[in-house]
């Protein structure tokens, strides 16, 4: 069986208005993967799945999906399902009938819809909803139906709008683990648009990161979290993020103020001026480092969040166990030379591995 | 795709437009073809161009003018008592906590009528002399009797009344509509920073139902200066032409008198008119926007 | 002591709000009652003074309109398919105007929606006198063809608008949905929109069929004896009968009477399409 659902886009342009969307973005992502489009709204990634669908044209640029050129084709002839952000349930139909439209619209034999329709139903565990509208469900049990809307007639790929941003905290954390154990179960080229950076770490594959309208990485979870290729990715992925400083890259070390870290290796890049990045997680409190004041400590319950001033700058450090601390209480931060990212100052690219 | 949207686009309004067109458009264009013309049904023998014949007529006619000056007086005073008379109750129903149905249920019933049925039954049952009851009320009240419809000053009041008592109920329902649909909380956190009653109608509740005051003022005049038929049946235009305004002068010029040239030419002045004060109001509205 | 004085005061500024507000609900309601009340009384009754309430009330003007020798019968039957047939060619017209100004890219739509407004405001008056002449040398005058021709000057705008204002508020993602699940525009616009404004088209039905029903100065000019809705039967009873006015209102009541039912039961329906109007400009009532 060849593996369906490979979508490629080449240079793909749009603008609205005088408002540039997409700056010419190419992205290639791999059948039956789950790939997120991660990124702050109005960064394009609504956009991009938009095209994708064929509900926007783009300016320019060429849609790909199995090697077929479909740039020009209507969204129905793309065998591409959705999910959209509001579910776009029709409020006048049953589910039942929701989830069979698409079949009815496909021209699939009457007597057999209604097998299709309790098969999609019963995999998201709603057959029981089956001659209920939308109006009489919850935001859960519409997601679902949205879901199985989309799963029904098995497209080869399955495009999903912030499917879990109108579900309260506790179901979105529960859902995103049955759409991932979906997603696997169906072997469908996915691709997931999300705002929510923790959302997209775990339920991704591989992702997109999006910043003004330009793809500026793309990776696994693992990738873009501990090499993220720009200040602005490390500045974006991570809650909270991470935490950067003005330093200089000398012979062999950096410094930030005084606080000179050895490196192990001395990067490719030449002496001068850096951003240096590190995760809240990976600052210790210490004797020697730089000195900072606690301005708040926030408890977690099972770990804590400090902020520190470091001169005027609000430094985040994530604590593993809960203590007390005094508000002003003086320390100095740590940090090991392997858990630091370093940025060139002018372009914000990352310097060294 | 999008070449597609904008042929179906254009097959879905095609129809419509064009309906639009012929029934509307051209029936217009007809108008002031005619309007300098001589279109004489009584005298057909004179027809033939005219050039601004009938504009200059227009302009030395007195009568115009006095239809003119009616119409101002007519729609001006029945739109402002729609809109005072209707914010009031609209107002004055929102503080009665139970029973707004039956207001809103009785409100509906002048809007249904036809003016021309309107228009009668005041003519008749309401105000005619001797047997009208507003004639034995204002009898029994020892005000004296008034020959509602039949002196001038009197039927010119009348008529405003008719229309106001008709159409208030419109003003009524569309604010007491827009009222509440106000959040509350607006008026709580007034009440909290010691609004008075007085102060939050005037800095709260005015501004934000204004849009829809904006609106009831522009649809009033509009129907207000094309209103026909509860005059014609409750006077007719008259006594003489007391009640005569411009839409009546145009209506007998052209179908009492004939006369379809001249009053194509009083038409066209109306539809002047008409464009003009909703440009006007319309302005009003945007102006007041943001 | 404090609390139940302000309670009363309450009370009685309550009272008076009802009070006031029924007197000017006695306004607007007296006479409809008024002429429920002399449509029961005989024409002699009806004259006498002062005017009596009590009375033995008889249902004599009732069957006279009805079926006396100026029986309105034929009237409310041609009122009946000038209306219902103004309606549904309004309905079939607008609605796929409406979607394709409320939805659709359209060059030039801002101003087609423009003309479409601007065409709400011509004064009747102004159509009239050219409908005459027009429909005169068609031999149009007097027909029900020329009737509904006319009618659709006014139905037509205020429908396409009232319907883009429900339609607008359908949310776009639910047409992007049905093109996704392979329908195409017209049958999104029928499995999809349709369905959805049920209830906007029934606010237009009703308007339409309404200002149609009362519609007087095109059927007192344009129409004749084929074609003598209620509205100019009403007007050629009181110029004929002068004086009859038990008979007038027991006729007018009848003539009224389905719109009064309309009116009561889509009171909810028309307030809505009053207001969606408002905001949007339209509506002609």
């Amino acid at each position: 069986m060849t593996a369906k659902g490979h979508v490629s886009l080449h240079g793909i342009h749009k603008t609205f208005g005088t408002f540039e969307a997409l700056k010419g973005i190419d992205l290639d992502i791999q059948p039956v993967e789950f790939f997120a489009l991660l990124g702050p709204s109005g960064s394009g990634k609504t956009t991009t799945l938009r095209i994708l669908a064929g509900l926007e044209a783009p300016d320019d640029g060429r849609i790909m999906i199995d090697g077929n050129d479909v740039t020009g084709t209507q969204p129905g002839e793309r065998d591409v399902a959705m999910v959209f952000q509001n579910y776009a349930l029709y409020p006048h139909m049953t589910l039942a009938a929701n989830i069979g439209f698409p079949l009815k619209m496909d021209g699939v034999a009457k007597n057999k819809i209604p097998d299709l329709v309790r098969q999609a139903a019963a995999r998201v565990k709603i057959d029981h909803l089956l001659h209920r509208r939308p109006g009489q469900l919850s935001g859960g049990q519409q997601q679902r139906c949205a879901l199985a809307r989309a799963i029904v007639r098995q497209p080869r790929l399955f495009l999903l709008d912030e499917p879990l941003s109108n579900l309260d905290a506790q179901l979105r954390l529960e859902t995103r683990v049955e759409l991932k154990k979906l997603q696997r179960s169906l072997d469908v080229t996915t691709v997931y648009v999300t705002h929510d950076q923790e959302e997209a770490m775990t339920i991704a594959d591989r992702m997109a990161v999006f910043l003004d309208g330009d793809i500026v990485q793309v990776g696994t979870p693992d990738e873009v979290f501990n090499r993220p290729l720009s200040v602005h990715v490390a500045a974006f992925i991570g809650s909270p993020p991470m935490n950067l400083f003005a330093g200089q890259l000398e012979q062999g070390a950096v410094k930030v103020g005084d606080y000179e870290i050895k490196l192990p290796k001395s990067p490719d890049h030449a002496a001068g001026d850096v951003t240096v990045g590190v995760r809240p997680s990976h600052i210790r409190l210490s004797d020697h480092g730089l000195p900072a004041r606690l301005y708040l400590s926030e408890n977690l319950g099972e770990s804590m969040l400090l902020n520190f001033l470091v001169d005027d700058q609000l430094v985040k450090v994530r604590l593993p166990e809960v203590r007390r601390f005094a508000e002003n209480e003086t320390t100095a931060l740590s940090f090991e030379p392997e858990h630091i990212h370093l940025f060139d100052q002018k372009t914000g690219l990352r310097i060294g591995s | 795709m999008f070449a597609t949207e904008r042929n179906f686009a254009l097959l879905m309004v095609a129809p419509g437009l064009l309906v639009l067109l012929l029934t509307t458009t051209f029936p217009l264009v007809f108008l002031l073809w005619n309007s300098f013309h001589t279109v004489n049904l009584a005298m057909p023998f004179l027809d033939g161009f005219a050039g601004l014949d009938n504009y200059a007529r227009m302009m030395a006619d007195s009568r115009f003018w006095h239809a003119l000056q009616l119409t101002a007086i007519y729609t001006f005073s029945s739109v402002a008592l729609q809109l005072f008379i209707g914010l009031g109750l609209a107002l004055l129903v929102m503080q009665i906590s139970a029973g707004q149905w039956l207001f809103r249920i009785v409100a509906i019933l002048p809007i249904v009528l036809a003016p021309v049925v309107v228009g009668l039954f005041w003519r008749t049952i309401m105000l005619a002399p001797e047997f009208g009851i507003i004639d034995f009320i204002f009898r029994i009240l020892g005000l004296g009797q008034v020959n509602w419809l039949g002196s001038p000053t009197p039927a010119l009041i009348s008529v405003i009344i008719i229309h106001t008592w008709q159409w208030t109920p419109f003003a009524f329902l569309v604010l007491l509509a827009s009222l509440a649909a106000l959040p509350p909380e607006v008026f709580e956190a007034a009440k909290i920073d010691k609004a008075g009653a007085f102060q939050r109608f005037r800095y709260i509740t005015l501004p934000l139902i204004r849009p829809a005051v904006v609106i009831v003022v522009i649809m009033r005049s509009m129907i207000a200066l094309s209103a026909f038929a509860a005059i014609f049946a409750a006077t007719g235009g008259g006594p003489g032409t007391a009640t005569e305004i411009l839409n009546l002068y145009a209506y007998k010029t052209s179908f009492v008198e004939l006369n379809f040239g001249y009053g194509s030419a009083l038409a066209v002045s109306l539809l002047v008119i008409t464009i003009c004060v909703s440009g006007l109001l319309f302005r009003l509205r945007t102006a007041h926007r943001g | 002591m404090a609390r139940s004085a302000s309670k009363a005061a309450a009370a009685r500024r309550n009272g008076f709000l009802i009070a006031a507000a029924s007197l000017l609900l006695l306004i607007w309601v007296f006479p409809l009652i008024w002429a429920v009340i002399v449509s029961l009384k005989s024409e002699s009754e009806v004259l006498a003074y002062p005017p009596r309430v009590i009375f033995e009330p008889t249902f004599q003007n009732y069957s006279d309109a009805l079926f006396g020798g100026v029986s309105i019968l034929p009237s409310l039957v041609t009122s009946l398919i000038v209306s219902t047939s103004t309606t549904i060619l309004t309905i079939i017209i607008a609605v796929p105007a409406a979607y394709a100004f409320a939805r659709l890219r359209l060059r030039g739509k801002k101003w087609l929606g423009f003309y479409t407004l601007a065409t709400q405001m011509v004064p009747p008056v102004g159509l009239v006198i050219p409908y005459f002449l027009i429909l005169n040398k068609i031999g149009w005058l007097d027909t029900f063809q020329g009737m509904v021709t006319v009618y659709l000057t006014f139905s037509l705008p205020f429908a396409i608008w009232l319907l883009v204002s429900y339609m607008e508020d359908i949310p776009r993602e639910m047409e992007e949905a049905a093109f996704l699940d392979k329908a195409n525009r017209f049958q999104t616009l029928w499995h999809i929109i349709l369905p959805q404004v049920r209830g906007g088209i029934a606010v237009t039905v009703i308007f339409i069929f309404l200002n149609a029903w009362n519609e007087f100065l095109f059927a007192v000019q344009l129409g004749g004896n084929t074609v003598r809705p209620v509205t100019v039967a009403m007007f050629n009873f009181v110029s004929v009968e002068q004086t009859l006015w038990a008979k007038l209102s027991a006729a007018a009541l009848v003539a009224m009477l389905p719109m009064i039912i309309i009116g009561i039961a889509a009171q909810k329906q028309i307030v809505k399409g009053l207001t969606v109007g408002a905001v949007k400009g339209g509506g002609r009532l």
